[in-house]
């Protein structure tokens, strides 16, 4: 214990010599060259400090920065997110635009009126019978009131209405058990020849199956068949207009020797998982010149009575 | 890490600290005299021979970083060192309200001191403001405490 203060008193004794010596001589040579010498190798103590200083002085911000590019990195995949949402949604507008604009082309058989309207609900396990269209009652549409669609730019008939709603309505699909369409069939070069309404060649009943195809029965046992023919509505049809496509052969089965008909499966033209819009044919409103010549011919039929009178 | 590695850590890693917060880390022109705070907190735990030769080249580092008197800082605080060194003798100081109590006493004797020695060897009172002279004294007793809690969580092991 003595010796170590002992020491300290040594090491006290010398410092304070050294100390007083460094400020007696302010000015002196070596106490500038010891200055300049410490200063020198205390240098890097300031230089890197201030480096060391700066770079964590910049912590902050870049911390700052760091979040607020975080932040805006989320906001942007969410806008990236909504972008791609809004893209497939002009996307899917864009192709019901086209479908839309290809159907306005799209003109109703003489005498009716045309409606479109959006396939609302398909049953699943109904699917090939039945469909529910957005229009009713309050539209026009009617019982019985054909239904067609829109196929490669033409029109193809695809049921009847069998219920009707205020809003909405019932299709009953060709496809279906209890449909049954007069039809005829003729052969594809048949009908380009003879333009849009080919001669009837070979009349037949097209009923469905409840399944995707239809059957056409009672053709002619000698009609010649083959596939790829086309179907379309006879003007027989109670329901439909004349000449409008409803599918093709896709089957033509053997004759059967109990029978006095032939049969064939067609295909048709338009898929009932395909059906998007619907056209229905209600009956057209009564022009101002077709009342007046209703009005006429009853004139006429008065007039006659009245001359027959005496 | 012996205890000499952490002392030469503690004098090399104090200089970088009061550098720093001379400064970038003064509050109004006010900031602690950390090197000072060491000093005593080393004298009191280690002896005035440590405490002195750390001290003084604390010092001598304060005095080539400032552009007045060379060695006034060096003689204050081997002073300091010494002056708590002998104390520690009487009193016990290892506590950590002496060591505060002590912070502030000395900070304003080394304050005058300063003065005093502008006076002998500049002939002008080198005057710290009162703003320091009012606010240094108890801003040192705060890192005196910290000093403590570091000292005694990091170096008390070696011991």
């Amino acid at each position: 214990m003595h010796r170590e203060a002992r020491a300290a008193n040594y090491v006290f004794v010398s410092f304070l010599i050294i100390s007083l010596t460094l400020l007696s001589l302010p000015l002196a040579g070596p106490v500038r060259a010891f200055k300049a010498c410490a200063t020198y190798l205390l240098n890097p103590f300031a230089y890197y400090g201030d480096k060391g200083f700066e770079r964590f002085a910049s912590i902050p911000s870049r911390l700052r920065e760091l979040i607020s590019a975080d932040m805006d990195n989320r906001s942007m995949q969410e806008r990236v997110k909504q972008d791609q949402w809004i893209r497939a949604e002009a996307e899917s507008l864009r192709t019901e635009n086209a479908r839309l604009r290809a159907a306005l082309g799209l003109k109703a058989p003489g005498g009716r009126a045309a409606l479109w309207a959006h396939v609302l609900e398909r049953d699943p396990l109904r699917w090939y019978r039945s469909i529910t269209v957005d229009a009713g009652s309050e539209q026009g549409v009617s019982l019985n009131s054909p239904v067609l669609g829109n196929a490669g730019g033409g029109l193809v008939a695809i049921g009847r209405i069998t219920e009707g709603r205020t809003k909405t309505a019932v299709v009953l699909l060709a496809t279906d058990e209890l449909s049954s369409v007069a039809a005829y069939l003729v052969s594809p070069a048949t009908a380009t020849e003879s333009g849009s309404a080919p001669p009837p060649s070979f009349e037949g009943l097209l009923q469905g199956q409840g399944k995707a195809r239809l059957r056409m029965n009672y053709l002619s046992p000698d009609a010649e068949v083959h596939k790829g023919d086309l179907v379309f509505t006879s003007p027989t049809s109670a329901t439909f207009p004349p000449d409008v496509l409803l599918g093709k052969v896709a089957e033509v089965f053997a004759l059967d020797p109990f029978l006095a008909f032939q049969s064939v499966e067609i295909q048709p033209a338009l898929e009932a998982s395909r059906l998007k819009e619907v056209m229905i044919l209600k009956q057209a409103p009564p022009t101002a010149a077709r009342v007046a010549e209703m009005v006429g011919a009853a004139s006429a039929e008065d007039a006659g009575d009245e001359e027959a009178a005496p | 890490m012996s205890q000499y590695a952490r002392l030469l850590t503690v004098f090399l890693v104090a200089m970088v600290g009061q550098w720093w917060w001379s400064s970038h880390g003064a509050i109004y022109g006010v900031a602690p005299q950390l090197l000072l705070v060491l000093t005593i907190a080393v004298a009191a735990r280690q002896g005035p021979l440590c405490a002195m030769v750390m001290g003084f080249f604390w010092g001598l580092f304060l005095d080539v970083m400032a552009a007045r008197l060379v060695g006034a800082n060096a003689l204050a605080l081997t002073l300091a060192a010494y002056g708590t060194g002998s104390m520690r003798r009487q009193v016990d100081l290892l506590g950590l309200a002496p060591q505060c109590l002590m912070v502030a006493s000395l900070t304003l004797v080394y304050f005058m001191f300063m003065g005093l020695m502008g006076l002998v060897f500049l002939h002008s009172f080198m005057w710290v403001g009162w703003m320091s002279f009012l606010v240094d004294p108890f801003y040192n007793s705060f890192v005196a405490l910290l000093v403590y809690v570091l000292w005694e969580s990091w170096m008390e092991p070696a011991r």
